[in-house]
């Protein structure tokens, strides 16, 4: 064991949690807020202090709970993904999809109006949701029916809505950005949406048959195939499912604040890349998901709190932070558990 | 269980790899010329949809039969992108085919040959890694790295040198040097990851991207700004110290001596990777890493130099955009090293085939600026073709499909490669099982 973290036992959840990073995940971010805590006690009017401060605040839990639902709900559509047999990198492409037609449908219905009674800013959800699975369609079929490489094809996801996202937007607004919505979805509905999604992923993964045929198709795709199972089958459901939560992310994203920004790396900032780094950090549970998620997303709250607080760390070198964790707990984690068959391409023996 | 992983990557690479490395040139060609014109297809209806629910005064194109007004010309958009990029060769609607002011020395065609130059360096940069069986994506971060390398190293030196000529060839090397070095580092760092913590360096590499820019930006916000700039900049590297345009204009920002460097690091890598030892150890294993392994090649070493080696050439790039288009490191980078990924995936990773897929990604480049300026069609829709011309050459199957179905490629039998997908795909079989 390199890690003395792991060791550590959870009551509660020691049931629930197999993997040693999970464990060592939560026992050291339970064990470093509560440092954080206790130093911020003792000494109020430190850095130390202002720092306990922005984390235990409300409005940093509501800004995190709105940046982990890009995170966890894409880390969570793309553990379905790669559990099949799919490894899904174009969750990027996804987010950025799903984050633009949702406003767009929205402006579209216009705030205020109803469409059979649904109202816009839901609407915006649907349609976002729709984009996203339909784009993750396309990637399906490309990957199991024309047997394309997974990493490029997965690529091309990215790069494909990188470049229609804010051309759709010039195309209709004039301009990458769009112009604010003016009214957004609060943080409450993000929060119930990342623990409905995390609850129902784990069950279905770990308690139904269908999770059983989707571990199959990506351990051992020819054993489902023995019984009878399609792994094309399996493999769509899998690949369309990560289409379908990342559509729900991306769109929680935008609605969120009610605009959809396309400059540059447009207003995803590579969460789908960190979020394939959340499930593999979570070992493809979906509550280590949760946990990675929220634990990327917390440091980037935390750190446009010290930046509203005047604290004058340039914001980019602070935004920086992140990334360099990704990159840290890869290489400290390193190998994970990939599925035996991921990223190979199957051919039905008949 | 950490067995079977260790097992399980290079296996999952040498899938990935193998169908670059081991169809047939033809083949490759074909697939590619194809994935290129069905990517303008169906950019071509996305600029018709696009141009029906756009709003205007007046229709730019109207469709014949049905009367549709369009608010964008689908077809004046790929005649003013191919024929803009190279200077408008072709007299479009007057009564002779080919426009008698034309000189290739003019501004647009320039600036595509500017785009192909910088392509060059950040397609070969992809491609080597590829051969190595590793995906770099992280040209992007080496080539901003390399580049505010180089800036900064000009700017250190050019004081202690006399002004003139021979100070300006000196202040190349040292800068394209530094240029080379703080790329090639910043490569090594995701190539030590994978060979030695087994960290996946698609993650890594997009991770460094950001921190890339994210690190370079503040450098220079905080501590190399050029006083007085509006933007973030370093300032000026001194006009001696510049590649100069020569026959092509000023403003072009081409120099052809670039270009030149560039086709013989194209030879160079080309026979580097073909007929060294060294270069034969990185094909190997990136096909197969197992077999590589037990022909004595270390795969750990042969990693971190290929990713090092990647890494140097795409800060070479860098260097070649700050000495030769820009003249400074500025905020802002442009997406030279995404661009690179296509360049090196349509030229099936293969040194020669960069040259063409550099020049094509620089006519749409290129290109671009002309849809700015002459239509109202947006130019990220060159964007979405880099992503599709990606997307649809990584299907090959599927254009296999579509030969079998239609018999295009001669009667069965009749061409090698386009009509008998079996003979490739037992091939890729017995390579990764082996």
């Amino acid at each position: 064991m390199r890690n003395p973290l792991a060791a550590a036992s959870i009551p509660i959840l020691d049931d629930l949690i197999e993997s040693d990073y999970v464990r060592s995940l939560v026992v050291g971010t339970a064990g470093l807020l509560a440092l954080l805590g206790a130093f911020g006690l003792a000494f109020p009017g430190s850095v130390a202090g202002d720092l306990a401060g922005i984390v235990f605040s409300t409005s940093t839990a509501t800004s995190t709970a709105r940046l982990a639902a890009p995170i966890v709900l894409a880390g969570l559509g793309g553990i379905f993904a790669e559990k099949s047999g799919v490894i899904n990198i174009g969750l990027e492409g996804l987010l950025i999809i799903s984050a633009f037609v949702s406003v767009y449908a929205a402006s579209v219905v216009g705030i205020g109006n109803a469409v059979l009674g649904v109202p816009a800013l839901a609407v915006g959800f649907l349609a976002g949701i729709a984009a996203s699975t339909l784009l993750s369609a396309l990637f399906a079929v490309v990957c199991i029916e024309f047997k394309a490489d997974q990493i490029i094809a997965g690529l091309a996801v990215w790069l494909i809505a990188l470049g229609l996202a804010p051309f759709m937007s010039t195309v209709f607004f004039g301009g990458v950005n769009t112009p604010n919505l003016g009214a957004n979805v609060g943080w409450r509905y993000s929060t119930a949406m990342v623990i409905v999604a995390t609850v129902g992923s784990w069950w279905l993964l770990n308690q139904t048959g269908f999770g059983k045929h989707l571990r199959a198709a990506g351990e051992n795709p020819k054993a489902l195939d023995t019984v009878g199972v399609s792994v094309s089958k399996v493999r769509y459901a899998g690949v369309l499912l990560s289409g379908v939560l990342s559509g729900v992310g991306g769109s929680a994203l935008a609605l969120s604040i009610g605009q959809f920004v396309g400059s540059g790396e447009t207003m995803v900032q590579g969460k789908g890349f960190i979020a394939i780094v959340a499930y593999l950090f979570g070992n493809y549970n979906p509550l280590g998901t949760l946990g990675a998620g929220v634990l990327f997303a917390g440091l980037d709250a935390t750190q446009i709190r010290l930046q509203q607080l005047g604290y004058a760390i340039p914001d980019t070198l602070v935004q920086t932070i992140p990334y360099v964790m990704v990159i840290v707990v890869l290489a400290l984690v390193g190998r994970t558990q990939i599925p035996e068959a991921a990223g190979e391409h199957y051919e039905t023996e008949e | 269980m950490s067995e079977s992983d260790a097992d399980g990557r290079p296996s999952v690479v040498a899938r990935l790899v193998a169908p670059f490395v081991d169809r047939s040139v033809a083949e490759r060609l074909v697939i590619s010329v194809a994935a290129i014109l069905l990517s303008i297809v169906i950019g071509f209806a996305i600029v018709l949809v696009s141009g029906r629910i756009a709003e205007c005064t007046t229709a730019a194109w109207t469709m014949p039969l049905t009367g549709l007004g369009f608010c964008y010309d689908p077809v004046e958009v790929y005649v003013v992108l191919f024929n803009g990029a190279l200077g408008y060769p072709f007299a479009v609607g007057d009564p002779g085919l080919l426009n008698p002011e034309w000189t290739p020395f003019n501004l647009s065609f320039g600036l595509t040959l500017s785009e192909t130059t910088l392509l060059i360096f950040t397609g070969l940069s992809v491609a080597v890694a590829f051969r190595a069986g590793l995906f770099n994506i992280g040209t992007q971060g080496q080539l901003v790295v390399g580049a505010l390398a180089t800036a900064l190293s000009v700017l250190a030196v050019a004081p202690l040198l006399p002004a003139g000529r021979i100070a300006g060839v000196v202040l190349v090397v040292i800068g394209a040097a530094a240029g080379a070095v703080a790329g090639g580092f910043w490569g090594a760092i995701p190539g030590a990851l994978k060979a030695y913590a087994d960290a996946n360096e698609v993650i890594t590499t997009i991770m460094l991207n950001f921190v890339a820019a994210n690190v370079a930006y503040v450098l220079v916000l905080e501590v190399f700004r050029a006083e007085g700039s509006s933007v973030v900049a370093t300032r000026y590297v001194p006009e001696y110290a510049q590649f100069l345009p020569w026959l092509f204009p000023q403003s072009s920002d081409f120099a052809l001596i670039a270009l030149l460097v560039g086709v013989v690091f194209i030879g160079a890598l080309y026979y580097f990777v073909e007929h060294t030892s060294l270069g034969y150890d990185l094909r190997t294993s990136g096909v197969q890493a197992a077999a590589a392994e037990y022909g004595g090649v270390n795969a750990k070493q042969t990693t971190v130099r290929a990713m090092t080696l990647s890494g140097a050439l795409g800060g070479l790039g860098g260097s070649v955009w700050v000495l030769m288009s820009e003249g400074r490191w500025m905020a802002s980078v442009p997406d030279l090293g995404f661009d690179g990924i296509t360049v090196s995936i349509l030229a099936g990773n293969n040194p020669i085939g960069v040259l063409p897929a550099a020049f094509l990604f620089g006519v749409l480049k290129g290109g671009a600026l002309e849809i700015g300026f002459r239509t109202d069609v947006p130019t990220e829709l060159v964007a979405v073709l880099r992503g599709l011309i990606i997307l649809f050459v990584a299907m090959p199957e599927f254009f296999r499909m579509i030969g079998r179905y239609t018999g295009v490629g001669g009667p069965p039998g009749g061409v090698p490669g386009t009509t008998e997908p079996d003979e490739t795909a037992g091939g890729d079989r017995g390579e990764t099982d082996a």
